[in-house]
């Protein structure tokens, strides 16, 4: 019996290979690229798993091993102790305060350095390279390297907390405005020019209204960067309730740690969700 | 749609605070850092008073020239002798002071759009007013009034509180203009005022500035490249073309042939306006 | 105006004009009082005592002295190899975090996973962000143990979060219309992956993935500096001992280390995003 089999689909008349098409342009080939990258990463990725050098030990067993010994860690990590949470109070109102003070005298002091490091509201390339490279070094400080360093020289307390988020918020800021005030269009900076304006006067009547939601903006970002970072300060003694936080730790209370880091969670989400609704306002 | 005309203008202007100025140019080239001859060699004088049109294509150095009166494009030989004063060499503090005697409106009116109209107009009195009080927002009640009666004059002082950038085209560049009258200037530049408004606006902001030529005298250089609104506003066309001077006469005797000399090829019909509507 | 008075303006004999009424400032100077009054609390609660803030500069710039006027450059080769672990420990934990997280982020992205996986996807990509790095981080060390392997491994996790949330994002706003193409010739949702998806999304992606390496570069210090190893250690151990002019030179390491990642990433990613346009152009048939 045979089998119906449906008829073959029409084929063209002419394979276009078989035609001798001479306008062809030649196809571009990014085999050797690719197999080039593929190549470069592969090294990179072998460079890092070499601990002679400095690279790391992929040892699983350990790590497997590590994991069921701490069950009963996990166990209380789920359990957390809220008899707990007026010890809490205290210190989280610190890591709060500290960020809220660090985001607005960093807010204030970020209106001048911005419009040195923009293009339109300075037009002098010496000064403005200048702020840009020196704002540059400040963010390539991670925030806790601020924090151990100035715990060091100026003693265990919320000081050196509110000077390293002032520090690390002020790079945020100045970096992000400033590119943003580059960015835009600003024709009427010419006119206030043809009027025989100061910079400093052009700045101040016309570029800062129109950069004003491009701040604010930024602003209730630092805050938000603020709230996290400031959990953890505390840590190496910037104050705040990180210090709590690892106390506890270190007295194996892991129900204590628990509450607290879902203490700081909500205290995270709210933060965010209130900046989120502020800047939609803003636009 | 026909904008609102400010009536009873004759009111609207007394004798000038300031004396009108000449411009005289001598020999004036700019060459731009990227090899560009904008200007070769210009000469022109202007009276105190007079009202110029100043044609030419794009590239043909009109936005260079009225630059190089007020400095804002340096001129990179050549002199240039404003009231008196010479341009070229002046730096700083001078050169802003006598920018303050020069009123400048634009294409794109250059208005500072997030800020109220108030704020723009009191531009105006930058090169007047020391840089802490600008900074601290301590405007003299003199500046102020003075701003305020500008922009009555240009009609647009109902909108005095607005944001800037709510306005429409004529009446933003109504608001330039009171911005260059606040500097109670002795030259009015204006470069293509009009090129981004519709016929009618056009029409009115060009009469608004032969309004304030003939009861102010102020001297009014104008770059436009609109034939018919060139004739109709000035009394003297200046035609450049490729950065030299090539026509200088009366509006009255310019004809279309001059323009098509001036411009290097025949008319077309966006080179003209047309009627009011 | 009485200085005013012997010099004629062109408004002299000028009528009165109708000058509109200002707009009304209540609830601006609301907010701002209302905001003062929050940051005066704030600051005034805080430990500190503000008026020896004045101190704070100079004796910070005596420790900067101290610091950087010489730099202890003898501990150098070490300070290259820790770093060299901390970037290893970078890498591999954006390795990890962009294996996981770009899968996981498709699948939750609306148009290639169902309703619910995007829910419970997305829920945890939420959660995994709200908790500060270094937390995760001391979590996932307390129970693991303190090894730069952890340390990648945290970095990894805690990546995820935003890594996800991106790669959704970058999904969600390609453009649609390659995607319909593949259905309508008859392509199932791998088919539709395949050949739309992944060549709009691929740069943005690895841009994505390269900047998280980036902030890894960051992170890493961060976390030697709670005990997982690398540069962060050294450098909270000598900041420990005061020995100034050792963290000197470590943080001239980190410094110019970071800075020379980021501009080549920077560049990296900026050929990445210029490349795809061209060949995007390339391949458009007219």
């Amino acid at each position: 019996m045979t089998v119906p089999t449906t008829a073959p689909l029409a084929q063209p008349a002419t394979p276009l290979r078989q035609s001798g098409l001479s306008g062809l342009p030649p196809r571009p080939h990014h085999a050797w690229r690719t197999v080039g990258i593929v190549v470069a990463l592969g090294a990179f990725t072998t460079l890092t798993l070499m601990p002679a050098i400095g690279g790391i030990q992929l040892d699983f067993t350990a790590l497997v091993r590590n994991w069921s010994n701490s069950l009963p860690t996990i166990r209380q990590l789920l359990r957390p102790d809220f008899a707990f949470l007026p010890r809490t109070i205290a210190p989280m109102a610190e890591t709060l305060e500290m960020a809220v003070a660090g985001a607005a005298f960093a807010a204030i002091v970020s209106i001048p350095i911005t419009l040195w490091a923009a293009r339109p509201s300075n037009p002098n390339p010496f000064t403005r390279q200048l702020v840009r490279f020196i704002i540059n070094i400040n963010r390539a400080v991670p925030d806790l390297v601020f924090a151990i360093v100035l715990v060091a020289m100026l003693g265990v307390g919320a000081l050196p907390g509110f000077v390293t988020l002032f520090l690390f918020d002020l790079g945020v800021v100045v970096k992000l405005v400033s590119e943003a005030i580059d960015s835009s269009d600003h024709d009427y900076i010419e006119a206030g020019r043809a009027a025989g304006g100061t910079q400093t006067q052009i700045n101040r009547v016309t570029v800062l209204p129109q950069s004003w939601t491009l701040y604010a903006n930024q602003w209730l970002y630092s805050l938000e960067l603020n709230v996290r970072i400031s959990a953890i300060l505390g840590i190496v003694g910037a104050g705040g309730i990180g210090r709590l936080l690892d106390e506890r730790r270190g007295f194996y209370a892991y129900n204590d740690v628990s509450i607290i880091i879902l203490e700081i969670l909500v205290a995270v989400i709210v933060i965010e969700f209130a900046s989120n609704a502020l800047r939609k306002k803003l636009r | 749609m026909a904008e609102q005309v400010p009536t009873n203008t004759a009111a609207n202007f007394g004798p000038s605070a300031t004396t009108p100025w000449s411009i005289h140019m001598t020999d004036v080239s700019v060459t731009y850092p990227n090899g560009t001859h904008a200007l070769r060699n210009v000469s022109l004088s202007i009276d105190a008073g007079e009202i110029v049109s100043i044609v030419g294509l794009s590239g043909s150095g009109k936005s260079t020239l009225i630059r190089t009166i007020n400095a804002l494009v340096p001129a990179t030989s050549g002199t240039v002798i404003v009231g008196g004063n010479d341009v070229t060499q002046m730096r700083g503090r001078q050169l802003r002071e006598l920018r303050g005697h020069i009123g400048m409106i634009f294409q794109s009116f250059n208005l500072a759009d997030r800020t109220s109209v108030l704020n723009n107009v009191l531009v105006g009195r930058f090169a007047h007013t020391p840089t802490y009080r600008t900074v601290f927002g301590r405007m003299t009640a003199a500046d102020k009034e003075l701003a305020l009666r500008a922009l009555d004059s240009m009609g647009m002082i109902e909108k005095v509180w607005l944001r800037a950038g709510s306005l429409s085209g004529g009446q933003k560049q109504r608001v330039a203009i009171a911005r260059a009258l606040t500097q109670e200037p002795s030259i009015m530049l204006a470069d293509e005022p009009v090129a981004s408004l519709d016929p009618p606006t056009a029409h009115s902001v060009m009469a608004d500035l032969g309004r304030i030529n003939a009861e102010s005298n102020l001297t009014v250089l104008i770059n436009i490249h609109s034939v018919d609104l060139a004739r109709q506003y000035a009394n003297r066309i200046i035609g450049l073309r490729e950065g030299e001077v090539v026509y200088d006469g009366p509006a009255a005797e310019t004809t279309d042939a001059d323009f098509e000399m001036i411009y290097g090829r025949p008319i077309q019909t966006n080179d003209r306006v047309g009627a009011e509507s | 105006m009485s200085a005013r008075a012997s010099v004629k303006s062109r408004y002299d004999g000028y009528r009165v004009m109708a000058l509109p009424t200002p707009p009304s400032r209540t609830r601006a100077t609301l907010v701002a009082v209302a905001v003062g009054i929050v940051v005066l609390v704030a600051t005034g609660s805080l430990n500190i005592s503000w008026t020896h803030l004045g101190d704070v500069p100079a004796r910070v710039a005596k420790y900067l002295g101290l610091m950087f006027s010489s730099p202890n450059w003898d501990k150098f080769p070490r300070a290259l190899t820790e770093t060299w672990r901390s970037i290893s420990m970078a890498w591999l934990g954006a390795v990890g975090c962009v294996f996981i997280a770009t899968p996981l982020g498709m699948l939750a992205a609306r148009g290639v996973g169902p309703a619910w996986l995007r829910f419970i996807l997305r829920r945890i990509f939420a959660v995994i962000r709200a908790i500060p790095e270094v937390i995760l981080a001391l979590l996932l060390l307390t129970v693991t143990g303190l090894t730069p392997l952890t340390g990648a491994l945290a970095l990894g996790i805690a990546g995820i979060g935003t890594q996800g949330k991106w790669v959704y994002e970058t999904i969600e706003s390609a453009q649609v219309g390659a995607a319909e193409a593949v259905l309508a010739a008859g392509g199932n949702t791998a088919e539709v992956t395949r050949w739309a998806l992944w060549p709009a999304v691929a740069p943005a992606l690895m841009s994505f993935a390269l900047y998280r390496f980036e902030i890894n570069i960051r992170t890493s210090a961060v976390l030697g500096l709670v005990g997982a190893g690398g540069i962060g250690s050294m450098l909270a151990n000598y900041t420990n001992y005061r020995q100034w002019d050792t963290v000197g030179m470590l943080l001239i390491v980190v410094v110019v280390i970071t800075m020379i990642f980021d501009v080549i990433s920077g560049a990296i990613r900026r050929r990445i995003m210029a490349g795809a346009t061209t060949r995007a152009n390339i391949s458009d048939v007219d």
